[in-house]
């Protein structure tokens, strides 16, 4: 269970689900931003992992 | 000869607040995330923020993160209590109970802190919208 990539997942998934029902209401429109959200924290935080990479530090 | 056009006034939507209401739910949420939301009859999101804030809190302490103690010297430490404290009596409890100890040398230290200061922050956003919801600014 030390799989970074599978605990910025789940980091996501709750962070997601809560930020959906705190700023939507009814259940196709919470589903759609709640994919969205979960789909850019996850890109978004591979992108992020991939351009530090670069950095010597 | 121009004639003058009357309007009617214009009627304010003027809701009562109840202060006890308002209070009440900002206090419950901040001591049990998801009971302002309950104290306001919101069922779906009551359940979904307690679920969340208290999946990412245990789950932060099972990657070993440290509760910060009230330690108001160093700023950042100061941030990273305020952060904590966030999750309310989840975090009294356990640091009374001296858990979350952390082990900087674990592998996921650093997730397990980003797990609680992201379910401390989160609820505090929970109570400002509970907030709005008993003032009358949202449904």
């Amino acid at each position: 269970m030390n799989d970074h990539i599978l605990w910025m997942v789940v980091f996501s998934f709750l962070v997601s689900l809560a930020f959906a029902f705190l700023t939507k209401h009814g259940a196709k429109e919470r589903l759609k931003y709640f994919l969205y959200l979960f789909a850019c924290f996850v890109f978004f935080s591979i992108l992020a992992g991939w351009l530090m990479f670069f950095f010597p530090f | 000869m121009a004639q003058e056009t009357t309007y009617p006034p214009v009627q304010r939507q003027v809701q009562q607040v109840n202060p006890i209401k308002v209070a009440g739910a900002c206090l419950a949420g901040a001591f049990i995330p998801g009971l302002g939301h309950a104290f306001l009859q919101k069922w779906d999101r009551a359940i979904v923020f307690l679920g969340c804030v208290g999946a990412m809190f245990a789950l932060g302490l099972h990657l070993h993160a440290r509760l910060f103690n009230p330690d108001f010297a160093d700023f950042f430490a100061a941030l990273k209590f305020i952060a904590d404290a966030g999750n309310g009596l989840l975090y009294w409890v356990c640091w009374l109970r001296g858990l979350g100890v952390g082990e900087p040398t674990a592998y996921t230290y650093d997730f397990g802190n980003l797990f609680v200061f992201g379910a401390g922050l989160l609820n505090m956003l929970i109570v400002v919208d509970a907030f709005d919801i008993a003032v009358g600014r949202k449904r």
